[in-house]
């Protein structure tokens, strides 16, 4: 066995440009592999983190009647003690943010806008602190600057603001109704104005400082949400239903629904773009193996006369093909090796500069919850599954054609061109 | 001439060696001519949808629609518009017409009030403008002057409705009344587009201009073109066309200057090249590959013919040789099965539909790769070309080994 | 002596007794006034707004405080009736098989494009069990005297939290209502004037309704002919009537 590990090994140097060909047929064709598939799945990535970070968050706390109603954005079911629930996810160490969303008239007046006009609007209030242990929009401001509590203050979405010309200090009119239904005018400024990279929040966001609302919504501590943060690539619908059961018993009448059902559109849409994804993973695969099983295959049959030689001087047949395997096998590990190494050098490249798209998607609903730039991500599983497929390839590819030669008359082997 | 002879007398020697070689030129030019056709597909796909459902390739507003399109300005339209049309139709280059109205409407049944847009269509002018007939999943396509709608797939299935089903659309008028006509479902159709499913009704366009008390106009005319005509330069011919005929309040945009829809095709061709570059990569990586793999096999056969006193240059034109058929007949079997995956799908689509459902975004459930003529004989050239170059290498390399020296290496 | 001290208590008492009528008794008074049995008005609503000046003529039956029938005549919307019952608004259009019942978040739309909305025109004459009123004084609208009386809502799901109406002394009918929102900025302004005597009420045949976000707009109605008391089929006001 040491032997034949040897000779193989022995073999694999001795004929450098071979192995350096057929190992570098490998490599190329893992590391574009593992390019690609990091690159789609970054876009994947990032707009799923563009969702929770900006949009949806991990799972949300709900009134179990308010999802039925939700486009209505109904202030009447709502969770009338927030904090208690807050104190209680702290415990369980899920950052919490409670937030008030509400429908109203945007009201905006010439000069200093340009036209008189009114548009419908969506307003989240929020509690400057809080929300930002579970969103990130403090670290989005392009101009003017955060939210502090209890202001009549906004911050809204960069490409609202350039629909409406707004600047940071304008006055805005928001006409809504309160809990009870009267009609509440609240008089704001711009205090801030959000570049986030999730589109849907630049086209037509605005949040408000909680207690603000809470005062001017006759909310009384009612909040309409709570969002939650989970760790990273958690499941995040078990997650949410074991908060759920651990919360139901103290808070009735509450549910906690994923990220994935408050952003079913995203998660088909996404499920599309997966099947397109495979489909250019499986055309790049298939590339990839074609090489690599060619260059191998080449490799061996250009040897069936030294195979014939092995036997000739009394190689057992199990022993020849082990040699050619374990031979198979080295070269499908040094280019597996260099594979990942090129690899991972293309999505250092992907990974930490991107292509950059910003100004081409605008005003466009195109799902995809992406701006600026577009990242690759690891995926340490793709460099895990490559490197052994590389190796599996090689070995598989080369037992097929010596066994068609240990099948031949040594004579033949021999003689083979 | 007698180099080709011997080339060619080699490739049939060998024939395993050279079935290889052929196999990986083959599947790299198939594979680059397919992904070409699927990205094509993609690209045409988002760029019809656009045309055909959102900006047209030039569409023609009244020129302040579009500042107070948040409004929904329905008085600023396009009066007389068969007059315009006949002028656009004047134009040679113009392929299909399509008069619109939309709308944003209630749909009130059974006590509730559906939110949804209604688009007032001339199915005559439809017809020629889009195979709706063909995405009809159920019913027919109303007539002109009846009260009937076609209802987006999802929509219906929201409001719990089917063909044959009443529903009454309440709008605000052009003039900010409020009107309500009752409308019956003769057709339930699956769009290509999710945003038509979730939320459009088409009706007959009289109908929307009584709904909407608009008499005889519409808000917007779109138009397809002929292939290869330019639409800004279309465009630009159709201004001075309306400007001679008196209606200066119209404005006429070419897609390319409705940013939105521009961009995002845009965006999409970034994206699509930079992936068809690195497979570029991988493709020629594997032909360069297995070609050198073939050259270096044969250093004892160089060895030999250079004993034989054939000299370095010849060798490697022998070998080039070599390489150009291998690598003609390959890239011409790949990117001949590339056409023939292509074409069947081409017809039939690929289906990424049971992921599409309630879905937003502007791409086909179905997509079909487009055979593009140029791309592909694009391919067949390129991998002869990269095959063949890549034998000198390797082939320079070995011819320059003394031949004793040739013929002891293995 | 006594008789003169008495007639001067007596003098001096009258405008106190005068003075003393409560909030209640003012809106009581005022919407006793504004009731008729039946009415058939002949009017128009004219609504200006960025978008100019639009006219629609109306016939409108009223019956009791709360039931009413409004039949557009005008082009831009002939045929269509808005029927008011006791807790329902329906809307029916000449071109639509079935009734259209108003409810939830479509009453917050304006009615025709108007600064009305649909709210506005339910519940206005049932006051007393809405608001808690106030005498905040008397003040004079165009020359003529009126209570001035607050009202803050005592019940939750009525639309404006906060009114003044200006209640004319003599003829107790408002010259002037403002409504204000929650937190107290005024939202919308009516006023009424042209006020003419009809079969023995007092009948304001010009209003005007101005919502205060929206600058440049205003809605005006317009009595051309009002007629009192008439005998009305009470089948008006019927479903089926509406649906025929």
């Amino acid at each position: 066995m040491k032997f034949l590990l040897g000779l193989a090994l022995k073999n694999l140097s001795r004929y450098k440009k071979r192995t350096i060909i057929t190992a570098a047929a490998i490599a190329v064709g893992l590391g574009i592999y593992i390019f690609i598939d990091a690159w789609l799945l970054g876009a994947e990535m990032e707009s799923e983190r563009n969702l929770i970070w900006y949009e949806s968050s991990s799972a949300r706390v709900l009134n179990e009647s308010y999802w039925e109603e939700k486009d209505q954005l109904p202030l009447k079911y709502v969770i009338e003690n927030p904090e208690e629930v807050t104190v209680r996810l702290q415990e369980l160490k899920i950052p919490a943010a409670p937030r008030t969303v509400f429908g109203g008239e945007l009201i905006v007046r010439e000069d200093p806008f340009e036209q008189d006009g009114s548009m419908q609007v969506k307003i989240f209030s929020i509690d400057p602190e809080q929300d930002n242990t579970v969103f990130r929009f403090r670290e989005t401001i392009v101009k003017g600057r955060y939210l502090k509590p209890g202001e009549e203050g906004i911050l809204i979405g960069s490409w609202l603001a350039e629909d409406l010309g707004a600047e940071v200090g304008y006055p805005l009119t928001i006409v809504t109704r309160t809990r009870h239904g009267y009609y509440q005018i609240i008089d704001v400024e711009i205090v801030g104005i959000i570049n986030c990279p999730n589109p849907s929040i630049n086209r037509g966001a605005i949040f408000l400082p909680l207690d603000t609302a809470d005062t001017y919504l006759e909310m009384q501590g009612a909040v309409t949400e709570i969002n939650l943060k989970f760790p990273e690539r958690s499941d995040a619908e078990m997650l949410a239903a074991s908060i759920e059961e651990k919360l139901i018993e103290d808070f009735k009448g509450i549910e906690i629904l994923s990220w994935k059902i408050l952003a079913r559109d995203y998660v088909a849409f996404a499920a599309m773009k997966q099947s397109g994804t495979r489909m250019i993973l499986f055309l790049v695969f298939i590339i990839a193996a074609v090489g690599v099983s060619n260059t191998m295959l080449m490799a061996i049959y250009e040897r069936f006369r030294e195979l014939g030689m092995m036997r000739a001087l009394g190689m057992k047949d199990s022993q020849v093909r082990l040699t050619f395997l374990f031979e198979a096998g080295g070269i499908g590990f040094i280019g597996s090796v260099f594979g990942v190494m090129l690899g991972c050098i293309l999505c250092l490249w992907i990974v930490n500069r991107g292509v950059d798209y910003s100004a081409m998607i605008r005003d466009m609903d195109i799902g995809y919850r992406v701006t600026g730039i577009m990242r690759g991500a690891w995926h340490p599983k793709a460099l895990v599954i490559a490197f052994f497929l590389g190796i599996i390839l090689s070995v598989v590819t080369a037992f097929f054609p010596t066994r068609r030669a240990l099948k031949m008359t040594i004579t033949d082997c021999l003689r083979f061109q | 001439m007698k180099l080709s002879k011997i080339a060619l007398r080699n490739i049939t020697r060998n024939k395993r060696r050279s079935l290889l070689s052929i196999v990986a030129i083959a599947v790299a030019a198939m594979s680059i001519a397919f992904l070409f056709s699927f990205l094509e597909g993609y690209k045409n796909d988002l760029a019809d949808n656009l045309h055909t459902y959102y900006s047209g390739e030039i569409r023609v507003r009244h020129k302040d629609y579009g500042k107070n399109e948040y409004l929904n300005p329905l008085h600023l339209r396009i009066e007389s518009f068969r007059g315009v049309i006949e002028e656009i139709e004047k134009n040679d280059a113009v392929e299909a017409v399509s008069p619109r109205i939309s709308f944003p409407t209630g749909i009130y049944r059974k006590e509730d009030t559906y939110k949804a847009i209604g688009m007032g269509v001339d199915f005559q002018y439809e017809k020629a403008y889009q195979n709706l007939e063909d995405r009809i999943i159920e019913g027919v396509l109303p007539e002109m002057g009846k009260n009937q709608a076609l209802i987006g797939v999802e929509l219906a299935r929201d409001i719990g409705v089917k063909t044959g089903d009443k529903i009454t659309m309440i709008s605000t008028t052009m003039r900010r009344g409020s009107n309500a006509i009752t409308f019956r479902i003769t057709g339930i159709v699956s769009f290509p587009v999710q945003a038509f499913n979730k939320s459009y009704l088409l009706v007959p366009l009289d109908r929307a201009q009584k709904l909407l008390r608009m008499n005889d106009s519409v808000t917007e005319i779109i138009m397809k073109l002929k292939k290869g005509s330019s639409g800004s330069e279309i465009a630009g011919q159709l201004v001075a066309a309306f400007r001679a005929a008196g209606r200066e309040e119209l404005e006429t945009l070419s897609w390319e200057e409705i940013g939105t829809s521009y961009s995002f095709i845009e965006m999409a061709s970034v994206t699509y090249n930079f992936m068809a570059l690195f497979f570029f990569i991988l493709a020629s990586s594997v032909i360069i590959n297995t070609t050198m793999m073939v050259i270096y096999e044969r250093t004892r056969e160089i060895g030999t013919i250079g004993a034989m006193g054939m000299i370095r240059g010849e060798i490697v034109r022998l070998f080039f040789i070599e390489a150009l058929f291998l690598s003609f007949i390959g890239s011409l079997i790949g990117v001949l099965i590339g056409i023939g995956i292509t074409i069947p799908l081409s017809i039939v689509g690929i289906n990424f539909g049971s992921a599409m459902e309630g879905v937003s975004i502007e791409i086909s459930e179905k997509i079909y790769p487009s055979l593009s003529l140029r791309s592909t004989i694009f391919v067949f050239f390129y991998s002869v070309m990269v095959a063949s170059l890549a034998s000198l290498i390797p082939s320079s390399k070995a011819a320059r080994v003394e031949p004793a020296e040739a013929l002891r290496n293995m | 002596m006594k008789r003169t001290v008495m007639a001067l208590l007596v003098t001096l008492m009258v405008p106190a007794s005068l003075w003393a009528i409560s909030a209640e008794d003012i809106i009581k008074k005022l919407e006793k006034n504004t009731v008729t049995k039946t009415a058939r008005i002949d009017g128009v609503m004219i609504i200006n707004d960025r978008f100019g000046i639009k006219r629609s003529t109306f016939i409108s039956y009223a019956r009791g405080a709360d039931t009413m029938l409004i039949e557009f005549t005008s082009v831009e919307e002939e045929g269509m009736k808005i029927l008011r019952t006791r807790d329902e608004i329906y809307l029916f259009y000449p071109d639509a098989e079935e009734l259209i019942r108003m409810q939830g978040a479509a009453l917050k739309e304006s009615v025709m494009g108007s600064d009305m909305s649909y709210e506005d025109m339910t519940g206005g004459r049932t006051l007393l069990q809405s608001y808690k009123v106030k005498l905040e004084g008397t003040e004079e609208i165009d020359g003529a005297p009126c209570y001035k009386v607050s009202m803050e809502a005592k019940k939750k799901g009525v639309p404006y939290y906060k009114q003044i109406m200006w209640i004319d002394k003599e003829l107790f009918i408002y010259r002037k209502i403002h409504k204000f929102s929650r937190s107290g900025k005024l939202l919308k302004e009516i006023i009424c004037d042209d006020v003419r005597q009809v079969s023995g009420k007092n009948i304001a045949f010009h209003m005007v309704l101005k919502d205060t976000m929206k600058r440049n707009s205003s809605t005006e109605f317009v009595i051309n002919d009002i007629q009192i008391n008439i005998p009305l089929k009470a089948s008006i006001f019927s479903l089926e009537e509406l649906t025929w």
